[in-house]
């Protein structure tokens, strides 16, 4: 798994390259954080930050809160809730898909159903 | 394959490409005054939630249910702009009650290119309302179901599916292949007892206030699109009061005025794409009435108040890696 900072300061960096909205100074304050705070989390100082900060910085580096939030080390807390709702079948539902290609794992997930209109 | 993600559709298309997905959603905005002027493109304000329908299916009118896909609330008189994002070039057809949103005819399955029945993604970032000129948009508006002022009443002059209806065509896998080689590649349904929906229950998308906004032109063809492996969803619009007895969810919170968001000095957008055509404006659609204008007919007031005043413009240009858009993320004038 990548490092949470330096994947999080590649992204910024990238989008800067482009759009100077996204210098440190403007990402930290849009994220709702000191800059000296991001810097140190993007340069791996200090522990990822709460999953509030981490998804709002996956939302403003356009980036998927939940794949951030794994690089951070966490679950996202609605996921938690529905696997704590049934921990056995989800438990044992994600044991089973766990080598399974992502192509399988697209076959058992819950696509929106097209009706008669 | 439609999954639901985050409150975004993700269109993926598999058995065509790894690559061929889209995603689409619906976002939260200001209306714009309904008078003469066009106007800038308003913000965007978040997501509207999606729920899929069959989750409600024991609670909802049998016909509602047999229709598929998700269910959003949305307040009466509230505005939406749907947000288009994709890498994969895919072929988009946008209908309210069964209107196409691009040349005001009804429902037919698949695409046709005189006159364009649909965006192309990914050049097509949004879409803000109808198509009534070239480069001008009338802003889609929710209303009652039923009241007369959206365009499926206005057209067929019957109130039958309202809600917003989708479908998606990825490009052919060939195509694909040849014109972005990959070095270059960018970036349960219950039975119900009851069928007769109560009274205003549902919406639907009426034309509102007009809007600076251009529909490219397909610079590909009609050939290049796979019409076999298409998806579509049906998008209900529940009003609030339906959606909190559906959901036991409050919707989200009703957005500031055009003019409390001038008065806090907040910037509207401009979208500027020199490389690409846009179509020219329906006739259908450009016949429509605005909501202001058959409330007047009608004699009623159905907008609350609405006007606006000189605001900063941001202006959004294209970008290969950036996902621009008006939720703001842009460059400043």
């Amino acid at each position: 798994m990548p490092h949470f900072g330096t994947t999080a300061r590649q992204i910024r960096e990238r989008l800067r390259e482009s759009d100077r909205r996204f210098s440190l100074r403007q990402v930290a304050r849009r994220v709702g954080v000191e800059p000296a705070y991001l810097s140190k989390i993007e340069r791996g100082v200090v522990a990822p930050p709460s999953e509030a900060t981490t998804v709002r910085l996956a939302r403003e580096l356009d980036q998927d809160p939940d794949v951030f939030l794994a690089m951070a080390g966490k679950v996202s807390s609605d996921l938690q809730e529905i696997i704590r709702r049934r921990p056995k079948l989800f438990a044992e539902l994600i044991r089973q898909l766990r080598e399974a290609p992502d192509e399988a794992i697209f076959r058992v997930v819950r696509v929106v159903r097209d009706g008669d209109w | 394959m439609i999954t639901l993600e985050h409150d975004h559709l993700t269109f993926r298309f598999p058995d065509v490409h790894p690559d061929a997905r889209c995603d689409i959603d619906f976002q939260r905005t200001l209306r714009i005054p309904d008078d003469d002027r066009t106007y800038y493109l308003p913000p965007g304000l978040g997501s509207f939630p999606l729920r899929h329908i069959d989750d409600f299916a024991d609670r909802l009118p049998r016909k509602m249910v047999r229709r598929g896909g998700v269910v959003m609330p949305i307040h009466q008189a509230e505005a939406l702009w749907i947000n288009f994002d994709a890498a994969y070039p895919v072929a988009v057809k946008i209908a309210t009650g069964k209107i196409c949103a691009i040349i005001g005819q009804q429902w037919e399955e698949g695409l046709s290119q005189d006159p364009q029945n649909y965006v192309v993604l990914p050049k097509q970032p949004w879409l803000d309302g109808y198509c009534v000129e070239e480069g001008v948009i009338r802003q889609f508006v929710a209303m009652p179901l039923g009241d007369g002022y959206t365009a499926e009443e206005q057209l067929t002059g019957e109130a039958v599916h309202g809600g917003l209806q989708i479908a998606a065509y990825p490009m052919k896998r060939k195509v694909y292949e040849k014109l972005f080689p990959p070095a270059r590649k960018p970036g349960m349904v219950f039975d119900v007892a009851y069928d007769a929906a109560p009274p205003a229950m549902e919406m639907g998308l009426a034309p509102g206030g007009r809007m600076r906004q251009e529909i490219y032109d397909d610079p590909h063809g009609l050939d290049v699109w796979d019409e076999a492996n298409g998806s579509r969803c049906f998008v209900t619009m529940a009003n609030s009061a339906q959606w909190m007895a559906m959901t036991g969810e409050r919707p989200p919170t009703v957005p500031p005025t055009a003019r409390q968001y001038a008065e806090a000095g907040l910037p509207w957008f401009d979208y500027y794409d020199a490389d690409h055509e846009a179509i020219a404006g329906a006739e259908e659609l450009a016949g429509l009435k605005s909501v202001k204008a058959m409330g007047q007919k009608l004699g009623k007031s159905p907008l609350p108040e609405s006007e606006s005043s000189g605001v900063p413009v941001v202006v959004l240009k294209p970008k290969a890696t950036t996902h621009t858009s008006h939720a703001g993320k842009g460059e400043g004038p």
